[in-house]
């Protein structure tokens, strides 16, 4: 059996990003490399600040780099200049308030010129893969937090993206939201396989979603540690972690995090 | 219980309004002279003299609607008679609101969006901001002559101000992370504008658009009080040449009337229009 070698996906390489802050150079991201495969689902998991956004942001093509580069699908990345294969899952609500669940939903394909029948479908399936059957109308002011954030999930994913960067779509929700929300993640991910590039700080969130975990250092974020999660799949994001894989491999990273944590701490 | 107070002090206001003058020669110290019916005439005057400026009885004093014609002769007697006065009242306050919310939104949408155009133009905003607009309306009617140009033009020049700083206030106020995510999702430079900045600075528009009619209404009345042939404002001047308390008050309640009707189909527009906001931020 012949083994074709993976498709580079997203590749990173020695990035920076300093900020100018009230005079003060404050370094973001230094020196941080790594690469992301074809089909891999990568959480990205490190202290408060250590620039993990600052990073999807430069993916995405919202922010500049100060130095590095950054290759999508080989190509390099010019900042300002959206990548058509790549979704962006935002850490704020993004949600356009003037919009309906329906209308948010179906904005990508609006852009697109999608025809209207074409368009109606996709949404209804959209908003019924999300479990939001009758909130087509809604206003994003009149749904809950979890309810939006499934908004925003399902607004990037209809356009189809191949590649997925997500910065901590759950992390304003409650427990049971977000266990919730990981189970309605997976098995759309288990559809189509996408890359995702997926920031974190709570690594349960890490471990039940990913097939690896890169751990960032505290301020300046560099790459500190990469993790495999091996857990078969499909997972199911309840039961996962009741194993003793799951613990085992949780205290081992665990450890690693904590010191990350203390530094940030004193730093 | 509300209601019934506000009933109460409606029959009390309009009771003092109509007998107070009475008690004016015994007890002088209670009445002030305001009251005398030479300035302010009296209720019961005022309705009848709406009954005939209306066309609704005619100079005998028999009711209008009654006999057949009647009507039509005495509107045709008068060039500007209650409600061709009201009729040219309302057309130009609606023509001078929809050009200045129109202009004033376009200019703001503009400028607020461009730094480099704002930067060149605010020490003009700035300077003809300060002139009261009012100051300017003999220069308009001089300028566009006492038809209805002049009127629509002195309604739009108070009207476009106003919307002009809340639309650029807004435009300013837009979310970039609304922009970004709109960018993302494939929206082009136009795309951006028309989906994301436009919805949003709309919100800041419709603030400005109850004050606006309420402006509007001001330029047009000030504009006919200079020269015109016809409005309630020339009404007015009208009255108060011949010395007739009753028909400015005539003319002051149709103003009060035409004014809460145009602010509340605003306001309905504008509930309809920002029904995507929270209730609790509708204070607005
Ligand atoms: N626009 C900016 N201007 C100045 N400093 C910034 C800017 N954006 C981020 N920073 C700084 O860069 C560092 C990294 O920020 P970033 O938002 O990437 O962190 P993060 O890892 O996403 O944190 P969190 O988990 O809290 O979202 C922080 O110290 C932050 O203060
Ligand atoms: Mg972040």
């Amino acid at each position: 059996m012949q083994n074709t070698p993976p498709r580079s996906r997203i590749e990173i390489d020695r990035l920076r990003k300093i900020f100018l802050a009230e005079g003060r150079e404050v370094v973001a991201v230094d020196d941080a490399s790594f690469r992301i495969d074809d089909g891999e689902f990568v959480a990205l998991l490190g202290p408060s600040g250590c620039g993990k956004s600052t990073i999807l942001n430069m993916v995405a093509t919202l922010i500049a780099p100060n130095g590095g580069a950054i290759r999508v699908d080989d190509a390099p990345v010019v900042p300002g200049r959206p990548i058509a294969q790549v979704g962006y899952v935002f850490q704020k609500d993004t949600l356009f308030p003037w919009r309906t669940v329906e209308g948010n939903i179906g904005y990508a394909l609006e852009l697109a010129g999608v025809p209207t029948g074409e368009r109606k479908t996709r949404v209804a399936e959209a908003i019924h893969q999300a479990g939001l059957d009758g909130f087509d109308r809604f206003y994003p002011a009149s749904l809950s937090g979890g309810m939006r954030q499934r908004v925003s999930l399902m607004r990037t994913l209809i356009a189809r993206p191949e590649i997925l960067l997500m910065d901590e779509p759950f992390g304003a929700l409650d427990t049971h939201t977000k266990l919730d929300m990981h189970s309605v993640l997976l098995s759309l991910w288990e559809r189509e396989r996408q890359t995702v590039l997926f920031v974190t700080h709570d690594l349960g969130e890490a471990l039940t979603l990913a097939d690896r975990i890169i751990l960032m250092s505290a301020r300046p974020g560099r790459v500190k540690a990469d993790f495999k999660v091996d857990f078969p799949r499909p997972r199911d994001a309840v039961k996962l972690r009741e194993t003793p894989q799951y613990a085992e491999l949780f205290s081992k990273v665990w450890h690693s995090l904590g010191e990350e944590f203390a530094k940030g701490r004193s730093a | 219980m509300t209601l019934f107070w506000q009933i109460a002090i409606g029959l009390g206001a309009l009771a003092i309004w109509e007998w107070g003058w009475a008690l004016h020669d015994k007890v002088p110290w209670l009445v002030p002279d305001i009251l005398d019916p030479y300035f302010v005439s009296k209720p019961s005057e005022i309705y009848r003299q709406f009954l005939r400026m209306g066309c609704l009885v005619s100079s005998q004093g028999d009711w209008t609607l009654g006999t057949p014609g009647a009507f039509e002769k005495c509107i045709g007697r008068s060039e500007n008679n209650l409600w061709i006065a009201t009729y040219f009242t309302l057309k130009n306050t609606l023509w001078g609101f929809a050009t200045g919310v129109s202009s004033g939104f376009v200019l703001g949408l503009l400028l607020g969006r461009s730094d480099r155009l704002s930067e060149i133009f605010y020490p003009y905003i700035t300077a003809f901001n300060s002139i009261p607009r009012i100051a300017l309306a003999p220069i308009i009617i001089l300028a566009f002559g006492i038809g209805d140009a002049s009127k629509i033009v002195t309604a739009w020049l108070v009207v476009v101000f106003l919307v002009f700083f809340n639309t650029f206030e807004g435009a300013r106020a837009v979310d970039r992370d609304h922009i970004n995510a709109a960018r993302l999702l494939g929206a082009g430079e136009w795309q951006v504008t028309r989906t994301v900045i436009v919805p949003s600075t709309m919100a800041w528009l419709f603030a400005s658009l109850t004050p606006a009619v309420s402006f509007s209404l001001i330029g047009v009345i000030v504009g006919e009080f200079i020269g015109a042939e016809h409005g309630i404002g020339r009404m007015i001047i009208e009255a108060e040449a011949r010395g007739e308390a009753a028909g400015m008050m005539v003319a002051v309640f149709v103003l009060m009337i035409v004014g809460v009707i145009l602010a509340a189909g605003v306001r309905r527009i504008q509930a309809y229009l920002l029904r995507w906001r929270p209730a609790s931020t509708m204070a607005t």
